[in-house]
C-alpha cells in the first residue's frame, strides 16, 4: 500500500509538479490551494504526511499547521521561501516536523519525506523513562495510566533518548538519527521540537526531568546524575 | 583641581574671572595707596617747611632783635628760644638741635641746644653738608625715627643761622610722620579688605551668571548625546527670545529633521525588505516548478533523441547557473536592506576549513589542483557563523583552483590573542593593481575574456566581503601577476574583540621575496 500525501500549496504549477515527482516516486497524491480546503481535504482524505506551503492566501500555513495539529500527529513538513527568518521557526512552533526550502530539488524533497514516513521504532520492547512508559508497538506514552498523546516525530524523539538514558546526544546526533539528516542541518530543529516534548511530557516545562539539557553538550533522558 | 578646571566650564570661567578680577584690584589698590602716601607726605612736607621756615625767622628775629653784651646773654637767649620750637606748630610733637658749623673758633661757654630725647643719627652728615652748602634756603632729607620701640618714617628739615658773638650754626627740626604713617595704613587696610570683599562678590557673581549661561548650554549637550544615542525624541525646552532660545530652536529643529530622515531611511530600508522577501517568494516558487520539471526531463534524457537530451543537458546546467545567481542577489540584497544578522556561536575554525576544502574537492580533483594544508595543532577556536564563513572560505577555494593554473593551493590557519584567520594562497596568473582595485565589486570579472569552467555568479567576492564586514573582520588581498594570489580572512575571536593585527601575514611567507 503506497503512502497518500496532500500537497498544499497556491502555486498550480508547482503543485502539479511535486504531484509528478511524488508520484514517480510511487506515492498517492492529493491537493489543496489554499488554507481552507487544506483542512477539509486533509479530514476527508486522512493523508500519512501533509507537504504545506508557509505563504497562503487566506489563511497562512502557521494557522493551518496549528489545525492539523489538533486533529491528528500527522507528520507535516513545511514548504517556505525564507530559510532564514523568523517563519521557520514560527511553522517548527505551530508543529510542522521539518521543512524544506524552495528551490529544493526532487530528491531532497523526496528524501525528507521518506524520513518523516518511516517507522518510529523497529524496537518492540516497553521502556521507561522516569514515570512515564513507552510503547513503541502502540506509540503510546503514559504516565500512571494516563495517555499522553504524541506525534509520531515526538514519540521518535524521546524513544531515541530514552533507549540510553545515559548517552547524551548533541543537537546533530539527534539531527541525524530522529530526522535522518545525512549532512548539517538546522538545530533549531531539534531547539523548537524539544521544548514541544517538554511541554507534553514534563511536569514543569521549566525545571525538566525527563529531557534534560546537558550544557553546550546536548540533551539526554532522565536527570539522574552519572 | 587641574581636572575640575579642565571638566567645568563653570570651575574655569569663575577661575579666570576671581584671578584677572584679583590682579585688576592689586593693581588699583597698589596705585591708589601710592598716590596716597605720596600726598600725604607732600601734604606734611609744606607744612613741615613752612613751619621751619617760620621756626627759623622767629629764631633769627629774637636774636637781632636783642642787644648782646655777651656769650652767657646769648645762651640765656638762645636756651629760651630754642626749645621752645619743640611745641610750637601744629604738626605734632618735634626735635630741635642748634647745631654749630664746624670750623667757627671755640666758644667757652656757649652750649648748644639739642632736645633731650634726639638722636643726633637722624640729623646725618650729608644733610649738614648740604645745609652748610645751601645759602639760606630750607633743606630736607627723609629719615628713620625710634619711636617707643617702632621704626617709623620722620623729616629733618634744616636751616643755616648765624648768631652774633658766636658765628655760624645750623637749626635742626626733625619731625615725626608717625601719624601719617598710621593713616596711611588705615587707608590701606580698608582698601584691602574692600579689595578682597569684592574679589568674593565678583566670584559670587560670575559664578550664578556662568551658571545661567552653562546650564543651558549643559543641557544642550546632554540633550545631543541622548540623540546620538538614537533616542530620537528628545528635545531642549524652548524659552524667551535670547540666543539661547536660539540655540534651542534650531537644534530642535535640527533634531526634527534628523528624526524625519531617520525614520524615512527606515521605512525605505524596511520596504526593500519587503521587497527582498517578496521578490524571494515571487522569484522562488517558479524557480522550483522549473528545477523539478528540469530534472524529470534530464533524468529521462536517455529516453530523448541526441539533440533533445543534449538540450536536456544545457537546461540543467543553465537552471543551477540561474538558482545560484538568484541566491547570491537575494544575500547582497539582504545585506544591502541591512536584514543579516550572523548567528555567532564557538567553533573550531579548523573543522570550518577542513569542512570547506572538502566540498571543494572534487573541483580541484578535476583540474589537478593540489590543496596543501598548514593547521595549527588543537582546536583554533573563535565566535562565527560557520555557515557563512565556511561559504566563504569555500568561495574563495574555488576562485583559487580557477584561477590556480593547476599548481598547489596553500590553506594556512592561524590565531594569536585576540583573532584567528586563514588564508587562501593561489600561484596563478594573479592581478594587476587596477585589478585588485576592484577585486570586491559586484558582477565584476578580473579578466572578461577569460574561459570560465568554474562559472560563478560575480557576487561571490562580495558577499565574501560583506560577511566578513558582519562579523567585525577583515577580508584583504594580496596579488602579484604571475605570481599569484592570497585572500586572507581574520575574524574577531569574539563580539566583542577588537583586532590589533592578523595572526597570519599578507603576502603569506611562502610569496615573500
Amino acid at each position: 500500500m503506497s503512502n497518500k500525501i496532500l500537497v498544499v500549496d497556491d502555486d498550480d504549477a508547482l503543485r502539479e509538479m511535486v504531484g509528478l515527482v511524488l508520484n514517480a516516486a510511487g506515492y498517492q497524491t492529493v491537493f489543496a490551494a489554499d488554507g481552507l480546503s487544506a483542512v477539509e481535504v486533509f479530514k476527508k482524505e486522512d493523508p500519512d504526511l501533509v507537504l504545506l506551503d508557509i505563504m497562503l492566501p487566506g489563511q497562512s500555513g502557521i494557522e493551518v499547521c496549528k489545525q492539523l495539529r489538533v486533529l491528528s500527529g500527522t507528520p507535516i513538513v513545511m514548504l517556505t521561501a525564507k530559510g532564514d527568518t523568523e517563519d521557520v521557526v514560527f511553522g517548527l512552533e505551530a508543529g510542522a516536523d521539518d521543512y524544506v526550502v524552495k528551490p529544493h530539488n526532487g530528491a531532497e524533497l523526496l528524501a525528507r519525506i521518506k524520513a518523516r514516513l518511516r517507522p518510529v521504532a523497529e524496537d518492540g520492547g516497553i521502556i521507561t523513562v522516569g514515570e512515564l512508559t513507552m510503547d513503541p508497538r502502540s506509540y503510546e506514552v503514559k504516565r500512571a495510566g494516563v495517555r499522553i498523546s504524541l506525534t509520531p516525530l515526538e514519540f521518535k524523539l524521546l524513544h531515541t533518548l530514552a533507549v540510553k538514558p545515559q548517552q547524551v546526544f548533541s543537537r546533530e546526533m539527534l539531527l541525524e538519527q530522529v530526522w535522518g539528516y545525512q549532512y548539517k542541518a538546522d538545530t533549531r530543529l531539534v531547539n523548537v521540537h524539544v521544548q514541544r516534548l517538554r511541554s507534553k511530557v514534563e511536569e514543569d516545562p521549566e525545571n525538566p526531568k525527563i529531557v534534560t539539557t546537558v550544557r553546550g553538550h546536548g540533551y539526554r533522558a532522565g536527570n539522574d546524575t552519572p | 583641581m587641574i581636572s575640575l578646571l579642565r571638566r567645568s566650564l563653570t570651575a574655569r570661567t569663575v577661575f579666570a574671572t576671581v584671578t584677572l578680577s584679583a590682579i585688576a584690584l592689586a593693581t588699583l589698590g597698589g596705585f591708589l595707596s601710592f598716590s596716597l602716601a605720596n600726598n600725604f607726605f607732600q601734604n606734611r612736607l609744606s607744612q613741615v617747611l613752612s613751619e621751619t621756615e617760620r621756626a627759623v625767622s622767629s629764631v633769627q628775629g629774637t636774636v637781632a632783635a636783642a642787644s648782646l653784651a655777651d656769650e652767657t646773654a646769648l645762651q640765656t637767649l638762645i636756651n629760651s628760644v630754642v626749645p621752645s620750637l619743640e611745641v610750637s606748630g601744629v604738626s605734632g610733637a618735634r626735635q630741635v638741635a642748634l647745631l654749630r658749623s664746624p670750623g667757627q673758633p671755640q666758644l667757652q661757654l656757649f652750649q648748644s641746644p639739642i632736645s633731650q630725647d634726639l638722636d643726633l643719627a637722624t640729623i646725618p652728615g650729608e644733610l649738614r653738608e648740604a645745609v652748610r652748602a645751601s645759602d639760606g634756603v630750607l633743606t630736607y632729607t627723609s629719615v628713620s625715627l625710634v619711636r617707643e620701640g617702632l621704626i617709623v618714617p620722620g623729616i629733618t628739615v634744616g636751616a643755616p643761622i648765624t648768631l652774633p658773638l658766636a658765628g655760624d650754626f645750623e637749626l635742626y627740626l626733625v619731625f615725626d610722620l608717625g601719624p601719617e604713617q598710621q593713616a596711611l595704613a588705615t587707608v590701606q587696610r580698608a582698601l584691602a579688605v574692600g579689595g578682597v570683599v569684592l574679589l568674593v562678590v565678583i566670584s559670587l557673581v560670575s559664578y550664578f551668571v556662568t551658571r545661567t549661561i552653562v546650564k543651558p548650554v549643559e543641557q544642550a549637550a546632554s540633550v545631543a548625546e541622548s540623540l546620538s544615542e538614537g533616542q530620537l525624541d528628545v528635545r531642549l525646552p524652548e524659552k524667551g527670545a535670547d540666543v539661547m532660545a536660539v540655540l534651542a530652536r534650531s537644534f530642535n529643529k535640527m533634531a526634527n529633521s534628523l528624526q524625519q530622515q531617520i525614520q524615512q531611511l527606515d521605512s525605505l530600508s524596511r520596504m526593500q525588505r519587503r521587497f527582498v522577501s517578496d521578490v524571494s517568494h515571487e522569484l522562488r516558487t517558479p524557480m522550483t516548478t522549473i528545477k523539478l520539471a528540469g530534472e524529470v526531463i534530464f533524468g529521462n534524457r536517455d529516453k530523448l533523441d541526441p539533440s533533445l537530451s543534449r538540450s536536456a543537458e544545457l537546461m540543467q546546467n543553465q537552471i543551477s547557473r540561474f538558482e545560484e545567481l538568484l541566491a547570491d542577489l537575494l544575500e547582497i540584497s539582504r545585506y544591502d536592506a541591512g536584514a543579516v544578522t550572523a548567528d555567532l556561536e564557538l567553533h573550531d575554525l579548523n573543522a570550518v576549513v577542513g569542512a570547506a576544502i572538502a566540498s571543494i574537492e572534487p573541483l580541484a580533483k578535476s583540474k589537478q589542483t593540489e590543496i596543501q594544508v598548514r593547521l595549527p595543532a588543537g582546536n583554533v577556536e573563535a565566535e562565527f557563523d560557520a555557515k557563512r564563513i565556511e561559504r566563504l572560505l569555500r568561495n574563495l577555494l574555488s576562485n583559487a583552483v580557477e584561477h590556480g593554473e593547476g599548481r598547489p593551493i596553500v590553506v594556512e590557519v592561524g590565531s594569536n590573542a585576540q583573532a584567528v584567520a586563514v588564508c587562501v594562497t593561489d600561484q596563478g596568473v594573479g592581478m594587476t593593481k587596477q585589478q585588485l582595485e576592484r577585486i570586491f565589486d559586484r558582477f565584476w570579472r578580473a579578466d572578461p575574456a577569460r574561459q570560465r569552467s568554474v562559472g560563478g555568479t560575480g557576487l561571490g567576492l562580495a558577499i565574501s566581503k560583506e560577511d566578513a564586514i558582519l562579523h567585525r573582520g577583515w577580508l584583504q588581498v594580496w596579488s602579484k601577476p604571475n605570481r599569484g594570489s592570497s585572500f586572507r580572512l581574520t575574524l574577531p575571536n569574539n563580539a566583542n574583540a577588537v583586532i590589533a593585527n592578523s595572526p597570519l601575514p599578507l603576502p603569506p611567507r611562502t610569496m615573500e621575496g
